[in-house]
Order: C-alpha cells, then sequence, then structure tokens
C-alpha cells in the first residue's frame, strides 16, 4: 500500500508543478546574476524538501487519514510512506540544485568563454550534503510535530523546537567562548575535509530514524 | 447463518461520552442499520470495528479479532465515510490508479463501468463534484473489490431523493449478487432503512435501545392515540413510552396486538421507524 500512499501524495504534490518550474528558473537566473555556485542546491533543496511536507496539509483538509486507516494497510506503512517522500523530496532536491548549478556555469562558460566561472565540485557538494543536512533536521523536526499538532500547529511548534535548538547551540557555544575554551579550528578542519561527508550522511540518518520512530509512536497512540 | 461482524460488549470513553456494552451481529446475506441521533455513538461504533479508534470488548470481522487481523480482514472490507475520503485534489482516474495498490482484487473494469453508470466524470478533480457525485465515488470506490462487507457510514445523508434511491438500489443489487455479503449502514435518515435494511441496532446517548429484525419492529410496534382517561387505564409495562400532545396522547407499543386485545383498541397506527426512535428519544415513561 505504500506505492498507492506515494502515488496519492505525489498526484497532490502535482499541483506545485508550476510553481516548482518557476522556481527552477529563478534559481538558473539568480546563478547567472550572483555567479555564485554554492547557493543553488540548498535553495532548490530547502523548497522541494518543505513542499513534500504540504502533504499532510491535503491529508488534513480532505480529512483522508481517517479513510486511508480503512485500507488494508498499518499506521506504520502510512508513517513510513511520509518519511519515503520526505527522504525522497531532499534527495531529489539537492540533485537537482546540484546539476541546475552544474548545467547553468557550464553553459555561462560556453557563451562567454572570456569570463570563465572554475566549479569547485569539492566544495559544491559539500554545500549540497549540508543543505540537504539542514532540510533533514527541519523534517526530522516537523514531521513528529505534525502528527502530534496537525499541520498547522505543527508548523508553529516545529519553529519554537527550531528556535529553542538553535539558542542551545549558540548558548554552548557561548559559554564555551566565555571559559575560554580552546578550540582547534585547524584539527576540526581537517577532521571535517576527512570524514565531514560520512558524518552529515551518518547524522542524517539517525535524524530520520529517530524522528520516524517517535512519528510512528505518536500515530500510533492518535484516533482519527 | 455465519456473521460477518460480532460485537460484544463494545465500550469506548471520552471527555462527557460513553459508548457503553453495544452487543451485535452483523448476519451474513444481511443488511444492518444503525441508527440513532447525531452524536449518538453511530460513527465511534464504525470507528472501533475499523480500528481507527481503540475500544474495549469483542470486535470480530469474519470470525477474526478486529486487531490482530486487520490488514488481512481489511482487505475484505468496503468503506464509505460521510466526512472522510482519500483527497479532493484527485480525479477519479487517480484514484482507480492509487487505489489498485491497495487491493489485490481490485477490478478496474468494474470502477471505470460503475463511474460510467453513475454519469461521474474521470477527469474532473473531486473537489469539484457535487455531493451526490462524491457519495457515488465513494460507494464505486467501496464496491470495485467485490469486498465481503461493506460498512457504510451515513451514505445518503445530504443528498437529494433521487439520488439516495438510486444509492439504495446499488446496496440491494450489491447484497444479491452474494449471499455471503452483508452491509451495516449507518444513518439518521431512517426511512432508507424501512426498505433495504433485515435489522435495525438502534443507539441512544451511546447505549443500545435495541438491536431488532426491521419486519419484527415494523408489524410489530404500534401508536395509540387515545385520550387522558384511556391512556391513564393502559398498564405502564404494556407501552414504552408516552408522549403527550395539545388534545390527546400518543402510545408507543412493542406489542400492538396484545394492546389491542387487552384494552380493546381498534385503532393503531403503524409507526416508522423514525416515529419509534422519536418516541425513545422525546418520550416519556
Amino acid at each position: 500500500m505504500i506505492k498507492g500512499l506515494l502515488k496519492k501524495d505525489l498526484y497532490n504534490l502535482s499541483t506545485y508543478k508550476a510553481s516548482l518550474i518557476i522556481v527552477i528558473l529563478f534559481c538558473g537566473i539568480a546563478i547567472i546574476g550572483t555567479e555564485a555556485v554554492t547557493f543553488g542546491p540548498v535553495i532548490i533543496c530547502s523548497i522541494i524538501g518543505m513542499i513534500s511536507l504540504s502533504t499532510f496539509s491535503y491529508d488534513e483538509i480532505s480529512k483522508s487519514n481517517k479513510y486511508i486507516l480503512t485500507l488494508p494497510t498499518s499506521r506504520k506503512e502510512i508513517v513510513k510512506e511520509k518519511f519515503i517522500l520526505a527522504i525522497g523530496s531532499t534527495i531529489l532536491g539537492g540533485i537537482l540544485g546540484l546539476l541546475l548549478t552544474i548545467i547553468v556555469i557550464n553553459v555561462m562558460n560556453y557563451l562567454r568563454p572570456e569570463n570563465i566561472i572554475n566549479i569547485d565540485y569539492e566544495s559544491l557538494i559539500i554545500t549540497t550534503i549540508g543543505g540537504m543536512w539542514g532540510i533533514s533536521l527541519i523534517q526530522s523536526i516537523q514531521i513528529p510535530s505534525i502528527y502530534k499538532w496537525g499541520a498547522e500547529k505543527g508548523r508553529i511548534q516545529m519553529f519554537i523546537l527550531l528556535f529553542v535548538l538553535i539558542v542551545i547551540v549558540l548558548g554552548i557555544a557561548f559559554l564555551l567562548m566565555k571559559a575560554n575554551f580552546y578550540i582547534n579550528v585547524e584539527m576540526i578542519e581537517s577532521f571535517m575535509n576527512k570524514y565531514g561527508l560520512i558524518l552529515l550522511a551518518f547524522f542524517m540518518i539517525i535524524m530520520y530514524y529517530i524522528s520516524y520512530r517517535i512519528s510512528y509512536k505518536i500515530y500510533k497512540k492518535k484516533e482519527e | 447463518m455465519k456473521n460477518n461482524i460480532e460485537l460484544q460488549n463494545l465500550t469506548k470513553k471520552y471527555v462527557g461520552f460513553e459508548l457503553k456494552d453495544i452487543s451485535f451481529n452483523v448476519p451474513e446475506g444481511c443488511i444492518v442499520g444503525l441508527i440513532g441521533e447525531n452524536g449518538a455513538g453511530k460513527t465511534t461504533t464504525i470507528k472501533s470495528i475499523l480500528n481507527i479508534t481503540k475500544a474495549d470488548g469483542v470486535i470480530k470481522i469474519f470470525g477474526k479479532d478486529n486487531k490482530a487481523y486487520e490488514k488481512e480482514i481489511k482487505k475484505e472490507i468496503g468503506v464509505v465515510l460521510d466526512d472522510s475520503f482519500l483527497s479532493d485534489y484527485l480525479t477519479a482516474k487517480q484514484i482507480n490508479s492509487i487505489i489498485k495498490d491497495a487491493y489485490k482484487n481490485w477490478n478496474e473494469n468494474k470502477f471505470y463501468d460503475l463511474l460510467k453508470q453513475f454519469n461521474l466524470p474521470t477527469d474532473k478533480l473531486v473537489k469539484d463534484f457535487s455531493s451526490g457525485m462524491k457519495m457515488k465515488l465513494k460507494i464505486a470506490t467501496a464496491i470495485s473489490h467485490n469486498p465481503k462487507l461493506l460498512i457504510l457510514d451515513e451514505p445518503t445523508s445530504g443528498l437529494d431523493p433521487v439520488v439516495r434511491s438510486e444509492i439504495l438500489d446499488i446496496f440491494r443489487k450489491y447484497i444479491e449478487e452474494d449471499e455471503t455479503r452483508s452491509i451495516l449502514l449507518s444513518t439518521h435518515i431512517t426511512t432508507d432503512l424501512e426498505h433495504i435494511s433485515d435489522y435495525i441496532v438502534f443507539i441512544e446517548k451511546g447505549k443500545m435501545v435495541f438491536n431488532l429484525p426491521t419486519n419484527e419492529l415494523l408489524e410489530n410496534y404500534g401508536i395509540i392515540k387515545c385520550s387522558e382517561e384511556d391512556f391513564l387505564k393502559i398498564d405502564k409495562n404494556d407501552y414504552i413510552k408516552y408522549r403527550k400532545q395539545k388534545y390527546q396522547y400518543e402510545i408507543l407499543t412493542s406489542n400492538k396486538n396484545n394492546i389491542r386485545k387487552r384494552y380493546n383498541i381498534a385503532t393503531i397506527d403503524k409507526p416508522s421507524i423514525e416515529d419509534i426512535m422519536l418516541f425513545y428519544i422525546k418520550g416519556e415513561k
């Protein structure tokens, strides 16, 4: 049934087709204008990642969750499907952003051979993964929030949670600075260069997994 | 006769409402009507049967526990809910493509034949359908995998008499096609049930008032209209409820032949299910 549920969400999301094409075009134009190589993947990944979460709103408007529970499926499958869609959209966003940047820059280089822009593929990939990591963090917080409080309230709760997280991280950084804690930036940089991508990917998987477990726990008890 | 649904002591508590000890069966080949006011507990009963809401008590569908065999059971059930469907932003064609992945025995041809029979467009968004069209689409979706059991929550509410009659014909035909099939139909439009149901289960404020064969209800129940003097002569045990009108008393009895003989009353009106329901809700004892 996961396949059917995915189809339902993708059909619902097909209404975003036109907006998505406009966003991609806008990003393309912005890359041409700014000659910036790195922001395309982040923007597109964020937009596609967030759009995927709007399927919760569609479900809420049509009250479809109650009906879906009458079909031969389980609450586990329903939650799993939402995560497949969220992860899929993040990956798709990352790939689309990466490809768009590469295509636009190469076309620009072809058309303006006197002003070649060099693409640093390594940093482009790192930026893409970074963007994907960011959106996966938002999704991992937002999906359980939506299951708990609904699509509208869930969004507000997500922003509160995100704000709290940022405050905690900044607070720790501030306290470390105050305590004159020595941070070996070079060591961190070399460590990140070596293991950064693996670490980001690993944390992404862990975040999604924890978020899935929490979401399922909430949805299992939820009454429609 | 086998039961497609068996409910024993179904109980569900909410803040300010309790569904208490609901027990009834839905036998094969039968249409069982679940009646009651809005908020009486009909939808909660249906949601509990479908395990959408967690309730206490024994719920068996096709002889199997509804929680332990949930997925297996749901393959053989078709459901129509008054206020919920897949999505309003889909077309009938897209619904076919989604639902065929849910049921192994989904009959695409049957689905499209039903759409044709109901004059439903395949490429129009559901949100642009009228209430009658939406309901017909829900019914087509519910019966196109040839389920053994149909569970319908208020399938005729808000529909005009012509569409209601068409829909009731569909249910009648569905039952006639296979004698092992059955329907549990909840409604507050009780006139629909007089024509098609075999049993009536009446729920009031979360409690089951009666569970009776429809013909027994319509044949044995009666309404006596009499003066206060005559009313006072009737033993309390011989009637269910009475209603004091401006110039007369109206009395509901569950055994009109007995009351006719005992009190020598010539005219006893035949009540509709709605009349019976109203007596139980509004009447006094």
